[in-house]
């Protein structure tokens, strides 16, 4: 994966000198494929956040290097940047942010017109894309009258209109119910499947680790803990591969929830690792 | 982004009633104010608009009405007669005097013009004489309305009762009024005739011009001052604005002021609500630039409503005050439009400049972070 994607190389971010440093981020490195999940999870104070503002471009590195695909962003001067968090990055929040004068449809075509669409062209494909999310019945609806669920995809749907490479969300699923985190969760799935984008969450909600490809542990600034994940070919349950039994079947490796599963899918063929 | 713009503003409706309400009454204030003075100045010249002289002779060095004395030799009116270009040249008696009826007194420039003269007599007549004979006097209506006298009473002009036997309209201002007398009761009141009179109303010649007049009045008669009827008006209309310039730039600054406190607080408030919104907006890529626009835009629009409904205010003003008091007449001159929207145009540049401040410092990490 030499351009595709985002690379980070031994990011440290630092704040403040002296007796009152403060490393919130320490020599951190993460590759992030075109398509793959990643969640980060780690205890309050960890430096989840600062990672993924470094990540996002909101927040300049001490020292390393972010790359995606292929473009040094932590070399780029701060007049770039706008840009570039336009035009490459999706931020989803955990308040979902929609800006309340603006309809459903106008959230989303505004991100669209900033990166350079005219107002035809952003309002048909913002209006396109909320009705792929299923919410083409509420383009013209103010913000406030939508359900929490409906408000993410909604701010899913403008982190996506400019076709960004990478997705960056924080909290995805904090203020949301059990349903509607999982609808969320099942969205932000196939963004990276489907449209082949990199997607960063942080969250504290272990829910997510369902959809992810690998959920990495972050606990002072460093990363303690990288778990592998994959998903059960039979019953579509997200099991740890660490964990998971295993099976192989014309070559290669399957991870299942448990030896029912396993036999299930490899029936007679049967070949236990 | 001037979308998003005119959004926020029209959201809250009840932030922009108070944004442009406020800022409308202040707006009113400075046209009203000038309006009203701009009506003044126009009733304050009008007995020289309209006595029918194209030129006017006072004593050297004289070249207002209005806090001067002008005293000629009655001598000079045959002297300008003979100037060639002049076709009627009638001599006047001035003086300011407050007119006392009912208990009620009231500043007036009273003129005192021969029988039967061709220029200088009463105009706009609305009820009565246009000419008064021995012991009579013509005033503004308005004056006569408000002390409660009509035609057949009696006032107090030049410390002698004269009887009204006319009434003018559109000849009063909130300064002062006109009133006409006959120029032998004029002359007696002040003790006798001295052999002075004050001015020379002057009418040219048909194909004649004023200013050419003018030039030769001057020429040929000594111990002069000769205008014509615009610049003599203009140096009366120059004095007054000189005595009431600060109290216009007072009023002025006042509006200003308000003006600028209403909208400065309102844009301050509005996007203080919004900053988390842009904080977002930096987020996704917003430049700081376009978030100045849109706060520039909103207090722009802000103050483009306020004008309009000062103006609206201001010409609703000015047909309803002169049917209560005739002697106000509110005139909105392009000059004060014109005024008064630069006025806006630097509130609300100077509005959106707090609130800029505030975008430029705005981290958007923190705004999103906190929630």
């Amino acid at each position: 994966m030499p351009n595709a994607g985002l690379r980070v190389s031994h990011l440290t971010k630092r704040f403040g000198s002296g007796d009152t440093e403060v490393v919130a981020v320490r020599d951190v490195s993460l590759e992030v494929a075109p398509g793959e999940v990643v969640l980060i999870m780690g205890p309050s104070g960890s430096g989840k956040s600062t990672l993924l503002l470094m990540l996002g471009g909101l927040l300049k590195p001490t020292e390393g290097t972010i790359t995606l695909d292929g473009l040094e962003l932590s070399s780029l001067s701060e007049n770039r940047l706008p840009d570039i968090r336009l035009h490459s990055f999706g931020f989803i929040f955990q308040d979902f942010n929609l800006l309340s004068a603006l309809n459903v449809q106008d959230n989303v075509a505004i991100a669209a017109e900033l990166a350079g669409a005219g107002r035809k062209a952003a309002v048909a494909k913002a209006a396109a894309l909320l009705t792929e999310l299923g919410l083409g019945r509420r383009l013209h609806f103010s913000p406030e009258k939508l359900s929490g669920g409906e408000k993410q995809r909604v701010a899913i749907a403008r982190a996506l209109v400019n076709n960004p490479a990478l997705i960056l969300a924080d909290e995805p699923t904090a203020n949301l119910d059990s349903s509607h985190g999982h609808e969320t969760m099942r969205l932000l799935r196939d963004i990276a499947s489907e449209r082949g984008r990199s997607v960063v969450i942080v969250s504290h909600d272990a829910r997510i680790k369902d959809i992810a490809d690998r959920v990495l542990w972050l606990e002072d600034g460093q990363f303690k803990r990288v778990v592998e994940m994959a998903t059960d070919p039979v019953c579509r349950m997200s099991v740890e591969r660490e964990l998971a039994v295993t099976g192989v079947r014309d070559g290669e490796t399957y991870y299942f929830c448990a030896n029912g599963c396993r036999d299930e899918f490899l029936g007679a063929k049967a070949v236990p690792v | 982004m001037l979308r998003l713009a005119i959004k926020n503003l029209v959201q809250n409706k009840a932030r922009l009633i108070v944004s442009v309400g406020g800022l409308g009454l202040a707006l009113t204030l400075i046209l009203v104010f000038g309006a009203v003075f701009d009506g003044a100045k126009s009733r304050l010249t009008v007995y020289i608009d309209k006595a029918g002289a194209d030129v006017w002779v006072a004593q050297d060095g004289v070249e207002t009405m209005h806090m001067s004395n002008s005293f000629l030799p009655a001598t000079v009116t045959d002297e300008v007669k003979s100037v060639p270009g002049v076709q009627e040249a009638v001599p006047i008696l001035y003086a300011t005097d407050i007119i006392q009826a009912n208990g009620k007194e009231t500043l007036s420039y009273v003129f005192g013009v021969p029988d039967n003269a061709p220029l200088g007599k009463a105009f706009a007549i609305v009820e009565g004489a246009s000419m008064p004979g021995p012991g009579e006097v013509i005033i503004d209506h308005s004056i006569a309305a408000s002390s409660g006298l009509k035609v057949g009473d009696e006032v107090t002009v030049l410390g002698q009762m004269m009887k009204i036997v006319g009434l003018t309209s559109d000849t009063s201002s909130l300064a002062s009024s006109v009133a006409i007398v006959r120029f032998d009761d004029f002359t007696k009141a002040r003790g006798g005739d001295n052999g002075t009179i004050s001015f020379v109303l002057v009418k040219v010649s048909a194909g004649e011009s004023a200013a050419a007049v003018a030039s030769r009045i001057s020429e040929g008669v000594s111990g002069v001052t000769v205008q014509t009827r615009e610049q003599f008006a203009a140096q009366e209309r120059k004095l007054v604005m000189d005595m009431s310039g600060d109290i216009i730039n007072i009023m002025n600054i006042a509006g200003f002021l308000t003006g600028f406190a209403v909208l400065a607080l309102t844009v301050y408030v509005a996007t203080i609500a919004r900053r988390k919104e842009y904080g977002v907006l930096k987020a996704i890529g917003t430049r700081n630039r376009l978030l100045y626009l849109v706060v520039l835009v909103q207090a722009l629009l802000s103050v483009a409503l306020g004008l309009v409904a000062g103006v609206a205010l201001t010409l609703l003003l000015s047909e309803v005050v002169p049917r209560f008091n005739e002697s106000m007449v509110l005139t909105l001159s392009s000059a004060s439009l014109l005024r008064v929207a630069i006025v806006s145009v630097v509130i609300a540049g100077l509005s959106a400049l707090l609130p800029a401040r505030q975008l430029a410092g705005l981290e958007p990490v923190a705004i999103i972070r906190r929630g």
